[in-house]
């Protein structure tokens, strides 16, 4: 198998997953989809190149990448689509007339099989809605005055956070802080860098 | 004994206001102030008293008055003639209302002035991941979960779950130093 410089467009991709014999074609499914449904923490790629030469068929390490990756994008998508077999069949072959009819018979088979627990997976997780941020800002503010206080004379911490979730969704989370609730906010963060530092 | 007594009552009266306008008490009434306090007096009598000293810890908790201020403002207050002055057994209490109540009473008016949320609460762990691959970018290491309770008063928690690896956690990092910096430059000049 040639390796894949860089991804010029999905259709390289689908070429080298269209060379994939039915069974490797179903083992390397299979690792994504347990993933999906959250019975294993990652997709191991090393376990998946020792299965492709197991079967003594070659490929490189980023083409392989790209294969997972791809299988990982079009299953996840769809899940979040709640694509029925017959669908994710359709939308395979439009994307690319290359797709040889046992691998889209292995691809229909899987999904019927396991689609609904990926699908029951993704729902968990955007529930746990567990968020990256994407960016912060800060402002140093002075409460000078106020209708109830005259002479407030209190500084602020205000920090507005971006962050993005699961579902892909940017959303902005404001709030303020005194003083000393941001020093200890800065005090937790550094000693959770200094057991990252550790671990 | 009378003296006592009345001063007893003053104490009272102020600290009921307090719990009822700075410290959302909502079992403080004012019937129930003068029941307990002031059953001798009339109605109309009781409330001209409750409204005065109401009117008095106000004026006090707006400017915020510290101990010179507020013997300067007591002062001219018992100055006064006819029903607007004070006595001076009441500003002794207004005093001691004051000196013991301040810092309370002033925090109750800063958090009535904040309206963003404000963070209540902070919890953090640590996991390791082995496997690569999650998501978009090949994520082995240690990765943060961080989980703030964010609300505003009255209002219930909203809790936010962001998950850090160390690169975003140094990036924060830095901008908190730079946070730390403004707030000691601004300490050094006051």
């Amino acid at each position: 198998m040639p390796a894949l410089e860089e991804s010029q467009g999905v259709n390289k991709v689908v070429d080298s997953v269209c060379k994939l014999s039915p069974d490797l074609l179903t083992e390397t499914c299979r690792h994504i989809l347990f993933y999906l449904q959250g019975q294993t923490k990652g997709v191991d790629s090393a376990e998946i190149s020792d299965e492709f030469q197991r079967a003594g068929v070659r490929c490189d390490h980023e083409a392989l990448q790209n294969i997972i990756r791809f299988l990982l994008l079009t299953f996840r998508s769809a899940g979040k689509s709640n694509l029925s077999g017959d669908d994710l069949v359709k939308r395979l072959e439009e994307g690319s007339s290359k797709w040889p009819k046992a691998s889209l018979q292995v691809l229909h088979r899987l999904w019927s099989e396991h689609g609904a627990s990926v699908r029951a997976q993704q729902e968990v997780e955007s529930a746990l809605s567990i968020g990256q941020l994407v960016d912060m800002q800060w402002k140093l503010g002075m409460a000078v005055s106020s209708d109830t206080c005259r002479s407030l004379n209190s500084p602020y911490v205000s920090l507005l956070l971006k962050i993005v979730e699961p579902s892909g969704q940017i959303c902005q989370k404001s709030f303020e802080m005194t003083i000393p609730q941001f020093q200890n906010f800065h005090k937790q963060f550094k000693e959770m860098a200094a057991v990252m530092e550790t671990v | 004994m009378a003296d006592v007594e009345a001063s007893k009552s003053l104490s009272g009266l102020l600290n009921g206001i307090a719990q009822k306008v700075y410290y959302n008490n909502s079992e403080i009434t004012e019937e129930l102030l003068k029941d307990e306090l002031y059953p001798e007096l009339s109605q109309e009598e009781f409330k001209a008293l409750h409204e005065k000293m109401k009117a008095l810890i106000k004026s006090i908790a707006t400017a915020d008055m510290d101990p010179s201020q507020l013997e300067a403002f007591l002062t001219a207050q018992t100055k006064r003639q006819g029903s607007g002055g004070l006595g001076a057994e009441q500003a002794a209490a207004l005093s001691r209302f004051w000196k013991s109540q301040r810092v309370r009473v002033r925090e109750s008016l800063l958090s009535q002035s904040r309206w963003e949320p404000g963070l209540r609460g902070l919890s953090w762990r640590v996991d390791l991941h082995t496997a690569a691959s999650r998501g978009d970018a090949a994520h082995s290491g240690p990765v943060a979960l961080m989980e703030l309770e964010l609300g505003r008063a009255g209002q219930d928690s909203e809790f936010v779950c962001l998950e850090f690896d160390e690169a975003k956690v140094n990036q924060v990092l830095k901008k908190m130093s730079d946070i730390q910096e403004s707030i000691d430059r601004i300490v050094h000049r006051t």
